[in-house]
């Protein structure tokens, strides 16, 4: 991956400057969505934790991803993790008692498959902070558009209700100003109301809202033209030779651990999770 | 994908809608405005036959519910945790919440692959936008769901549109998704297995099928749909 040639876009610190920011969005997705599909019918525990160390590396070398984010990203999905392993640990039996808790007995065969998902979920969570954090939302619309043939109308329209994402915060925090200033029970100055209710009623205005922004973002791209025939792109993202051999050796790289449990004998498939 | 329909299903609903309403005379009382006003681009009411303007309303959806979405990832993780060994069973009564943009988006717009795009497109926005804890696989989850939400419609020829229909939307999407899930989350062989699939039917029914036509019914009242084929048709 790191033989590539240097980028045109920034040269920038942190993760928007790296190798993988770098990297063609359109092969980058695919090849992440490959890598994070070849461990969805491993079982072994030994397969998913070694991808997973890797993806942890590359994020903080390739991706140049900061330790703190990385560190919180693997609290947050932690979370997910334990929750995963305790109830496969629970629900299953398979091979030898280990130890009993109360009236379960946790089997030998239940905790290799609770260690494997447990690993899986933290390997796939950190993939995502990969993408997440290297991804430029409007470079990869540009790119699928490009190289991944998406229709024009799906990139402008996707393009158009992205930016009006960074709209939303502000859309909803006078969403609920306006609710709150039509109460005739509030006293003015009291906080804004938080019951169910409230967020409800505000979660719903704002639907209306972006439908009504979307009828308006038709009638601007429209008068522009946008969709009506193929179009220049004002910014192309390059797709080089070296983008497609970096994501053939990412999954090199991935087969081969596979593979190496295969050899190994410790590769587990979907077989072990109904035993006999 | 959707864009070739669009010219055919069009002009139909034109002639559905130009009858009853005549030209601006009484307003018709399922919709609060019906669309008397005839704009200049489409001369006697006809269809817009731009795929854009789906499109893009599918896009702001999926927004706006990879957003929903991201907030439910946020509420999912204390209460799989709280739940203990019964984590899993937090998916299941949660479920359905991550499938009703597709039944949405096609009670709004009425065309075959619509549920399908608005539900791979919010899960790209939870994935690249918003971040999700289940990785790019959250890709295929979302088409997963989609295609599940979609089959009640298509097993229907697109022509039903009532409660049952919506309802059964919520039952496919249920199987579907968890015939998915049994090996990607691995569900396959653990207890409960059948009772934990009761509860995704239930949650898929209720905040998938039925949600979203009671979503769709009331986003109707407000008049933001009069443009759409869900609007025209009232």
């Amino acid at each position: 991956m790191s033989a590539r040639p240097a980028g045109t876009t920034a040269t920038a610190p942190g993760p928007r400057g790296s190798a993988l920011a770098r990297w063609n969005p359109t092969v980058k997705l695919g090849t992440l969505l490959l890598a994070g599909a070849a461990v969805m019918l491993v079982t072994d525990p030994v397969t998913p934790t070694v991808l997973w160390v890797a993806a942890v590396l590359a994020a903080l070398t390739l991706g140049r991803v900061p330790a703190g984010t990385v560190a919180r990203a693997q609290l947050a999905l932690a979370a997910f993790s334990v929750s995963v392993f305790s109830a496969n640990l629970l629900l299953r039996h398979d091979g030898d008692v280990l130890a009993v808790v109360g009236p379960v007995e946790v089997t030998s065969g239940a905790l290799a498959v609770a260690t494997s998902f447990a690993a899986r979920t933290l390997y796939l969570g950190t993939v995502s902070v990969l993408l997440l954090t290297t991804t430029d939302p409007v470079r990869l619309m540009v790119s699928l558009h490009q190289h991944a043939r998406l229709p024009a109308p799906t990139t402008y329209a996707v393009l158009a209700a992205h930016r009006m994402v960074e709209l939303l915060p502000a859309e909803w925090h006078a969403i609920r100003c306006a609710q709150a200033v039509r109460d005739p029970r509030r006293t003015p100055g009291s906080p804004l109301p938080r019951s169910p209710r409230a967020l409800g009623a505000a979660t719903f205005g704002l639907l209306v809202a972006a439908v009504r922004r979307a009828e308006r973002a038709t009638v601007a791209l429209e008068s522009r033209g946008l969709g009506a025939g193929p179009r220049t792109v004002a910014h192309p993202v390059p797709l080089r030779a070296g983008d497609v051999v970096a994501g053939a050796g990412a999954l090199v790289l991935v087969g081969a651990v596979v593979l190496a449990g295969w050899w190994g004998g410790w590769l587990a498939g979907p077989a072990a999770l109904t035993p006999g | 994908m959707a864009e070739p329909t669009d010219k055919q299903t069009a002009p139909r609903t034109a002639q559905q809608t130009e009858r009853p309403t005549g030209h601006g005379t009484a307003p018709h009382p399922a919709a609060p405005s019906p669309d008397a006003p005839v704009r200049p681009d489409r001369p006697g009411g006809r269809a817009r036959r731009s795929g854009l303007h789906a499109t893009v309303l599918m896009a702001v959806l999926a927004v706006v519910f990879g957003f929903v979405f991201w907030v439910a990832d946020q509420v999912y993780a204390p209460l799989m945790l709280a739940l203990g060994p019964f984590g899993g069973f937090a998916d299941a009564v949660l479920g359905g919440a991550w499938i009703v943009v597709a039944p949405l988006a096609l009670f709004i717009l009425r065309r075959p692959g619509a549920g399908v795009l608005a539900e791979v497109l919010a899960a790209g926005a939870e994935l690249v936008v918003f971040g999700s804890p289940f990785g790019p696989m959250v890709l295929v989850s979302g088409l997963v769901q989609g295609v599940g939400a979609e089959l009640a419609f298509t097993l229907t020829r697109y022509r039903r549109w009532g409660w049952g229909t919506f309802a059964l939307s919520g039952v496919t999407a249920a199987v579907v998704t968890y015939a998915y899930q049994s090996f990607a989350f691995g569900y396959l062989g653990q207890d409960l297995y059948l009772l934990r699939f009761a509860v995704l039917v239930v949650s898929c029914v209720l905040l998938s099928g039925l949600a979203a036509r009671v979503l769709g019914l009331a986003l109707l009242r407000t008049g933001v749909l009069d443009n759409y084929a869900v609007g025209r048709l009232a």
